[in-house]
C-alpha cells in the first residue's frame, strides 16, 4: 500500500506517493529526482547519503520515507544558490578535496552540520565529524584542510 | 644522471605544473556530476541478479517459470541467453587480448558455479521490490561440490579440481592432468643457492596476505537501452568504454556497430571497474522487455562475489648479502589466489618486488592458483603491495642482521639508470638515488622518533611499478570563438580532464579556462584502452600534443590565407597568428572568418609510448598498543618520482589516497572467508576501510626526473604509491615490538598474537 | 524487504494498543531495524513509529533526583543533554560511540537495548549507573533492572505486546565515577570486539566502597563481573589492583569466536579494558593510577 507523503525538502513542500518500504534516500533520488545524495551501501556504513534532518546529519538510507513528514530536510541541492557555492563547497574546490566525487555531497553535508554547530572546530573535531563519511580517493587530508579553511571563511578571518 | 631533456622542458611552462583546481570540481561539490545511478529514463525497469549460494556446485537445471509469471516481472535471463564461448576464446583489445570465456563465466554461470555470489539468473521488473520477490521464485537445481577455499589446499596434487580443462602453463613437459595451478612463471639469473651458501647474512620471511577489495564507494551501476532497431546504448561506470563494448559484443553475439558504451562519472574504480559487472545482463533484459533497464549492485553484492576483489597471496622471500651489505641473492616464491577463474600471470608483481635492487643472483617463481572464491580483479598496481609486504620486510630483516641502516642499505644496492631489471633489460632513466637522497635529508627520517605511551617504531620501504602505455586517442576541435574543445578516449578516473586541459592550454598558449575537455563514448572518439596501469596521463598527453599540433597546422594554413602569407612563415603564439610583416589574426577572429570552411579536427593517438616506470619510497612512524595490539600510524611521508607533475594537487591526491588504501589493507582490511567459501564480513562495517580518524595527514614529496622522448617527461603516478605501504608499516611495527607480524592485514589481534608468540615464556 | 504497514501513534496507550497486533514491531531510530528488515533478518507486518509520542523522546528529571530517558530519544539528544553530561557522563560518552555522527542523530538508547546485541555500546554504562527499564504493556507499566531485559543475542525478556518506554536512572552518588571503554579496530564506525563499563565509589579514606563492572561482546548478553567487583571493594586503587580486577573479569566471560575476534582475544581485551576503564574512573575521582 502506497502512502501519500508530505514533506519539506530544501524549503519546498512536496506531496509524493511512497511505499512504506522506501527509504528517505529512495524518496529523494527516485521520486524527487534529487540525485546529488548518493547511495554507497544502504546500511549506514558509508555516509554518502548524508542529508540534514532538522539540522542534524542523517544517513538517508536509515530513515523511512514515511518518517519524513514534519521535518525540515536539506540535501546537497539545497545549500548553494545558483552558481554561488557554499563556503565548504568552494573550499573543497580550492583545496583539491574532491576526486571521484561520490563521497563529496555527503562530506559537504556533514561538514555543514559541524560548522553550523561549532564554527571553529579543531582538526580532531573535523575528523570526528566526517568519520561517518568514507572516502576512498583522497586519504582525507585535503578534505580536512578544506573544511578548516571553510570555517575560517565563515568566521570572517 | 645525464638525460636528453625533451625540447618541451626548455620552454617556460605557463599552465602545466600549476596548482589549479579540477575543472570538474564544481559539479562534484554540488552533487550535479552524473553517475549512472543518477539517470532518470522514462519507463525504467529495475533488474536484480540471482547469485549462487554455493562456492562450488554443478547446475543441473534452472526453472524460471514462476518468476516469469509474477505480476510486474518484465524479463528473465540465464546463461542460455548469452553466447556459449569455448574455453580459450579471446578478443583482441589494443595491444593485448582478453579471455572472453572468463568474461562469460563471470557474467553468468553455466554448468558450474565457482564462488558464492556468481550470477546464475537475472530478472527485470517494474520496481526493485518486485524484482527481488521474483528472484526468490527462480528454482536452481544445484549439486553441491566440495569447495576449495584455502590457497595452500588448492595447490595440493590431490585437491578437488575446479576446472577440468586447466593444465598448468609454464611447466615442461606439459602435465597430463588438470590442476588448480593455472600457470607457473619463472624469472631467474645467476646461481642463488651458491650465493646463499657464501652469504655473510640472510633475511627470510614467509607471509600471507588476505584478499582485499578496491572499496570504491559507488557500487557498479549500469543502465542499458536497446532501441527498436536493436541498437544498444549502455551507460556505465567503467574504466574502459571500448573494452566494455568489445566484451559485450562477443558475449551478446552482437556486432560492435550495434553497441555504444557511454562512460559516465566513475565513483571510484582503482582497477575494479575494468571487468563487466552486469552490463551484458542489462542489455539482454532491455532487449527482451523493450524498456531501459537499470542494474544496480548492492554493497553486499559488491563484496559477496558480485565484483572481484584483489588477490590474496602466500609469499616466501629469502635474500642474502655479503659483509659489505651488498645484495647477493633474492629468492622468491609467490602464490597468488586468483579466485574462481584463472587470473593473470604473477610476472609483474614478481618483477616489481625485486626491480629496485641490483642483485646478480635471482630466482623468482610465481603460481596463479584458482580457489572457490570470487574471481579477482585488478587493484592499483595489482599484486604490488602484496609482494612488497614480503620483500621489503625480508630486506629489513637483512639490514637488522647486518646491523645496517635500512636507508644506507637501499642506497648501496639501489638500481640506477642502465642497471638490469629482473627480466634482464636495462633500466630506462630512473631517479631512485635522488629519491633516497631526499629521504635522507627529510625530517621524517632525520628527526628522532619521540618516545610515547607505547612502543614506537619507524619503517622504510620502497616501491616500484612498471605501468603500461597501450593506446590513447583524442581529438581537438576548435569552437566558433577559437577555443579548443577536446574529446579524449580514456575515461577520467584521476583528474585527467584537468591535467589534459592544462596540456592543451599550454600547447595553444591559452588559459585553462579556454579549454573544454570531455571523455567520448565508444562511438565518438578513437579506440582507447582502459584507464588503468598508470598510463592515461602520459599517453593522453602524448595524443593531445599530437592533436594540438595537427589542429594548429590546419589553422595555420587558414591563417596564412587570411594573412596572405605562406603557412610555414606564419608564427603562432598565445592565441595569435602572425605573418612576417606584422599582420596578425587571433584564433577567435580566424574561426569567425572561416566558420564555413568545415571543422578543424586535430587528431592524435599514442601507442607504444616509452614506459614511465614509477618509483617511490615511504617512511612511516607507528605506535603499538601492547594491550590491544592496535597500531596507530603517527606520521607518514611518501616520496615519489613523477617525471613531471602536470597538476601537483592531483598528484598529491593520488599519492595520499593510495597510501590510505595501503594503510587500510596493511592494518584493517581483509576478507574473512568461512570454510564454505562464504564471506563473513560482507559489509562496510566489518570490511574496515579507514575513516578520517584512522589515518594521519600524508606528507608528499614530489621528485621530477623526466622521461626522455615523452612529452613533458611525464611518468605514471597512480599505482606505485600503494605498493610500499604495508612494507613500511610492517617494518615500523617490527621495530616497535621486536617481532614480525606475518599476515596482512596486521589486525590488532594478529599483532597481539605475534607479540605473545614472540615473547620468551 | 517484505511489505509492511506503518503507524505513528501519539500516546503510549495507543502505541501499546497497536503493539497487540501480531507481527507488530516498534521503530525508534531505525538504524538497526531498517537494515535488518532490508536483509530479511527481522520482519514486521506493522511498524509502529514511537517518535510521535512525546514521552518516549523526552529526557526528564525525576522527583527523586534521578533522570528518565525516553526510549526513543536520539543518542545525539542524550549526549548533549545537560543533566546527562553533568551526572551520567559515561552515558553521554558511550552513546557517542554508536555508529557515526549520522547514526547518532537517529539511534536511540531504547533501540540499542531492545536490539539486544551483546556488543551494544550504550548498555554497560547504564548497568554501571544501576539504570532500570520502564516497560509499558497492556496491563500497565513495570520496571526491571536493565540487565534483566536481555535474554540472548537479539532477544529480550519483554513480553509480546510490551514496549520499552524509558530508561530510569537513580540519583547520582557522591564520590563515584563511571567509564565505558571499548575496543574496535577502527576508531569509530565499528562494533565493539569487547567493551568494559566500570563504576566505582570511594570512601573517606580513598578506598573503593562499591563497584560495578559490565562487559560487552563477551557473552550472549551484557555481563556483570562479580569476582572483580568483590576484589575491588575495600581496597585502595593501585595498578596491581586494577590489573587484577581485569584478570578476574576476563575469567568470568563466555565469549564466542567470530569475524570480529577470537574468544581468546576477547578475554585478553576484557582484562586490559577493565583495568583501563577503572583507571579512568579513578582519575575522575582525583586518584591517578597508571595503567598502561
Amino acid at each position: 500500500m502506497k502512502k501519500l507523503i508530505q514533506c519539506t525538502v530544501n524549503g519546498d513542500e512536496h506531496a509524493v506517493l511512497a511505499d512504506p518500504r522506501d527509504t528517505l534516500l529512495e524518496l529523494l533520488r527516485d521520486r524527487l529526482e534529487l540525485t546529488g545524495t548518493k547511495e554507497g551501501c544502504s546500511n549506514g556504513n558509508c555516509g554518502t547519503c548524508t542529508v540534514l534532518v532538522d539540522g542534524e546529519p542523517v544517513n538517508a538510507c536509515l530513515m523511512l520515507a514515511v518518517e519524513a513528514p514534519g521535518h525540515d530536510i536539506v540535501t546537497i541541492e539545497g545549500i548553494s544558490r545558483g552558481a554561488e557555492l557554499n563556503p565548504i563547497q568552494q573550499a573543497l574546490v580550492d583545496h583539491g578535496g574532491t576526486q571521484c566525487g561520490f563521497c563529496t555531497p555527503g562530506i559537504v553535508m556533514s561538514a555543514k552540520a559541524l560548522l553550523d554547530a561549532k564554527p571553529r572546530p579543531t582538526e580532531a573535531e573535523i575528523r570526528h565529524a566526517i568519520a561517518g563519511n568514507l572516502c576512498r580517493c583522497t586519504g582525507y587530508d585535503k578534505i580536512v584542510r578544506a573544511i578548516a579553511a571553510a570555517a575560517a571563511v565563515v568566521a570572517g578571518e | 644522471m645525464t638525460t636528453s631533456s625533451p625540447v618541451e622542458d626548455k620552454r617556460e611552462l605557463r599552465v602545466v605544473g600549476r596548482r589549479l583546481p579540477r575543472v570538474d570540481a564544481r559539479e562534484r561539490v554540488t552533487g550535479k556530476a552524473v553517475y549512472p545511478a543518477d539517470l532518470h529514463l522514462r519507463d525504467l525497469a529495475h533488474a536484480k541478479l540471482l547469485r549462487s549460494p554455493y562456492a562450488h556446485a554443478r547446475i543441473r537445471g534452472i526453472d524460471t517459470s514462476k518468476a516469469e509469471a509474477l505480476k510486474g516481472v518484465l524479463a528473465v535471463a540465464t546463461a542460455a541467453d548469452f553466447v556459449d564461448l569455448p574455453f580459450g576464446a579471446s578478443v583482441t583489445m589494443g595491444e593485448g587480448s582478453f579471455d572472453v570465456w572468463i568474461v562469460n563465466q563471470a557474467n553468468m554461470a553455466r554448468e558450474k558455479v565457482f564462488w558464492v555470489g556468481q550470477p546464475v539468473a537475472a530478472v527485470a521488473a517494474v520496481d526493485v521490490h518486485t524484482a527481488e520477490e521474483a528472484l526468490k521464485l527462480i528454482e536452481v537445481d544445484y549439486e553441491p561440490l566440495p569447495p576449495v577455499v584455502d590457497l595452500a589446499e588448492a595447490m595440493k596434487p590431490d585437491a578437488q579440481v575446479l576446472h577440468s580443462h586447466v593444465v598448468t602453463k609454464g611447466v615442461e613437459p606439459a602435465p597430463r592432468s588438470p590442476s588448480n595451478v593455472c600457470s607457473l612463471t619463472t624469472i631467474s639469473r645467476g646461481d642463488t643457492e651458491a650465493a646463499f651458501a657464501e652469504a655473510a647474512a640472510t633475511g627470510e620471511i614467509q607471509v600471507k596476505v588476505d584478499t582485499a577489495h578496491q572499496g570504491y564507494l559507488e557500487p557498479p551501476v549500469v543502465v542499458a537501452q536497446v532501441d527498436p532497431n536493436g541498437f544498444a546504448t549502455v551507460w556505465a561506470s567503467t574504466q574502459g568504454q571500448f573494452t566494455a563494448e568489445l566484451m559485450l559484443a562477443r558475449i551478446l553475439g552482437l556486432p560492435q556497430s550495434k553497441i555504444r558504451v557511454v562512460p559516465l562519472e566513475v565513483g571510484g574504480a582503482f582497477g575494479g571497474k575494468i571487468a563487466l559487472h552486469g552490463e551484458a545482463v542489462a542489455v539482454k533484459l532491455s532487449e527482451k522487455c523493450g524498456r531501459p533497464v537499470r542494474l544496480m549492485l548492492s554493497r553486499e553484492e559488491v563484496l559477496q562475489g558480485g565484483t572481484g576483489p584483489a588477490a590474496g597471496a602466500m609469499i616466501d622471500i629469502r635474500v642474502a648479502a655479503d659483509k659489505d651489505g651488498r645484495l647477493t641473492a633474492i629468492k622468491g616464491t609467490y602464490r597468488v589466489d586468483a579466485g574462481g577463474l584463472p587470473g593473470m600471470s604473477p610476472s609483474l608483481l614478481m618483477q616489481a618486488s625485486a626491480a629496485l635492487y641490483q642483485c646478480p643472483n635471482l630466482r623468482l617463481e610465481g603460481y596463479d592458483v584458482v580457489t572457490n572464491k570470487p574471481r579477482t580483479e585488478a587493484y592499483r598496481g595489482p599484486g604490488g603491495i602484496q609482494a612488497a609486504f614480503a620483500m621489503e620486510q625480508a630486506m629489513d630483516i637483512l639490514c637488522q642482521r647486518l646491523d645496517m641502516d635500512p636507508l644506507e642499505f637501499r642506497k648501496r644496492n639501489a638500481s640506477v639508470t642502465g642497471s638490469l631489471m629482473p627480466i634482464g633489460t636495462p633500466f630506462p632513466p630512473i631517479g631512485l638515488t635522488t629519491i633516497l637522497e631526499e629521504v635522507g635529508r627529510h625530517p621524517c627520517w632525520t628527526e628522532p622518533l619521540q618516545p610515547g605511551k607505547h612502543p614506537r617504531g619507524r619503517g622504510l620501504a620502497l616501491g616500484y611499478w612498471r605501468g603500461t602505455s597501450m593506446t590513447s586517442a583524442a581529438h581537438v576541435t576548435i569552437a566558433g570563438d577559437g577555443r579548443p574543445m577536446v574529446t579524449m578516449g580514456p575515461v577520467d578516473i584521476s583528474g585527467t580532464r584537468t591535467a589534459m586541459a592544462q596540456v592543451v592550454a599550454e600547447e595553444f598558449g591559452l588559459s585553462i579556462d579556454d579549454v573544454h575537455v570531455s571523455t567520448g563514448d565508444s562511438k565518438s572518439v578513437g579506440y582507447s584502452d582502459v584507464a588503468a596501469g598508470s598510463r592515461v596521463g602520459r599517453t593522453t598527453t602524448a595524443a593531445l600534443v599530437e592533436a594540438c599540433a595537427d589542429a594548429l597546422r590546419q589553422l595555420r594554413s587558414r591563417a596564412a590565407e587570411k594573412l596572405q602569407s605562406r603557412p610555414e612563415d606564419v608564427a603562432y603564439a598565445n592565441g595569435v597568428f602572425r605573418a612576417p610583416g606584422g599582420a596578425a589574426i587571433s584564433l577567435s577572429e580566424l574561426m569567425a572568418a572561416t566558420l564555413g570552411e568545415g571543422a578543424i579536427v586535430g587528431r592524435g593517438v599514442s601507442t607504444r609510448l616509452p614506459l614511465g616506470v614509477e618509483i617511490g619510497a615511504h617512511v612511516c612512524d607507528v605506535e603499538v598498543d601492547p594491550g590491544t595490539g592496535q597500531v596507530t600510524v603517527l606520521r607518514y611521508t611518501a616520496f615519489q618520482d613523477v617525471g613531471r607533475a602536470l597538476n601537483p594537487p592531483a598528484v598529491e591526491g593520488q599519492m595520499q589516497g593510495s597510501v590510505v588504501q595501503g594503510l587500510g589493507w596493511a592494518l584493517t582490511e581483509g576478507f574473512d572467508y568461512g570454510p564454505d567459501g562464504r564471506l563473513r564480513n560482507a559489509s562496510l562495517l566489518d570490511y574496515r576501510i579507514p575513516t578520517a580518524l584512522d589515518v594521519p595527514p600524508i606528507d608528499c614529496v614530489i621528485i621530477e626526473t623526466p622521461v626522455p622522448n615523452v612529452p613533458y617527461g611525464v611518468r605514471g603516478v597512480g599505482e606505485v604509491p600503494i605498493v610500499p605501504v604495508a612494507g613500511a608499516v610492517a617494518n615500523a611495527v617490527a621495530r616497535a615490538i621486536g617481532v614480525r607480524v606475518l599476515q596482512m592485514p596486521m589486525t590488532p589481534e594478529r599483532v597481539l598474537n605475534a607479540m605473545h608468540a614472540g615473547m620468551p615464556s | 524487504m517484505r511489505e509492511f504497514a506503518y503507524e505513528r501513534p501519539d500516546s503510549i496507550a495507543s502505541a501499546v494498543q497497536l503493539m497487540q497486533k501480531p507481527d507488530a514491531r516498534p521503530l525508534a531510530g531505525g538504524t538497526d531495524l531498517i537494515p535488518q528488515m532490508r536483509e530479511g533478518r527481522r520482519t514486521a507486518g506493522l511498524v509502529i513509529d514511537l517518535k510521535g509520542v512525546g514521552e518516549l523522546t523526552a529526557i526528564e528529571d525525576l522527583p527523586d533526583g534521578g533522570l528518565a530517558i525516553g526510549a526513543a530519544a536520539s543518542a545525539s539528544a542524550i549526549a548533549r543533554h545537560a543533566r546527562v553530561l553533568a551526572d551520567y557522563p559515561a552515558i553521554a560518552s558511550s552513546v557517542r560511540l554508536i555508529g557515526s555522527v549520522q547514526v547518532q542523530s537517529r539511534a536511540s538508547l531504547g533501540g540499542n537495548i531492545c536490539n539486544a546485541a551483546p556488543s551494544a555500546d550504550g548498555v554497560p554504562a547504564l548497568i554501571c549507573y544501576r539504570a532500570r527499564a520502564r516497560i509499558a504493556g497492556p496491563e500497565g507499566t513495570r520496571e526491571v533492572e536493565i540487565e534483566d531485559v536481555f535474554a540472548g543475542p537479539g532477544r529480550t525478556t519483554l513480553k509480546p505486546g510490551e514496549l520499552l518506554a524509558a530508561i530510569v536512572l537513580p540519583p547520582p552518588q557522591p564520590r563515584s565515577a563511571a567509564h565505558y571503554h571499548r575496543f574496535t579496530p577502527r576508531r569509530e564506525m565499528d562494533i565493539a570486539v569487547a567493551g568494559a563499563g566500570t563504576w566505582i565509589s570511594l570512601d573517606e579514606q580513598g578506598r573503593i566502597s562499591d563497584a560495578r563492572i559490565a562487559l560487552a561482546s563477551v557473552a550472549p548478553t551484557p555481563l556483570r563481573a562479580q569476582a572483580a567487583k568483590k576484589r575491588l571493594i575495600g581496597e585502595a586503587p593501585s595498578r596491581a589492583l586494577l590489573e587484577e580486577a581485569g584478570r578476574l573479569a576476563s575469567a568470568d566471560v563466555r565469549p564466542i569466536s567470530d569475524t570480529r575476534g577470537s574468544a581468546d582475544y576477547r578475554r585478553t581485551l576484557v582484562s586490559v579494558l577493565t583495568a583501563r576503564a577503572l583507571a579512568v574512573c579513578c582519575r575522575s575521582l582525583g586518584v591517578e593510577v597508571d595503567v598502561p
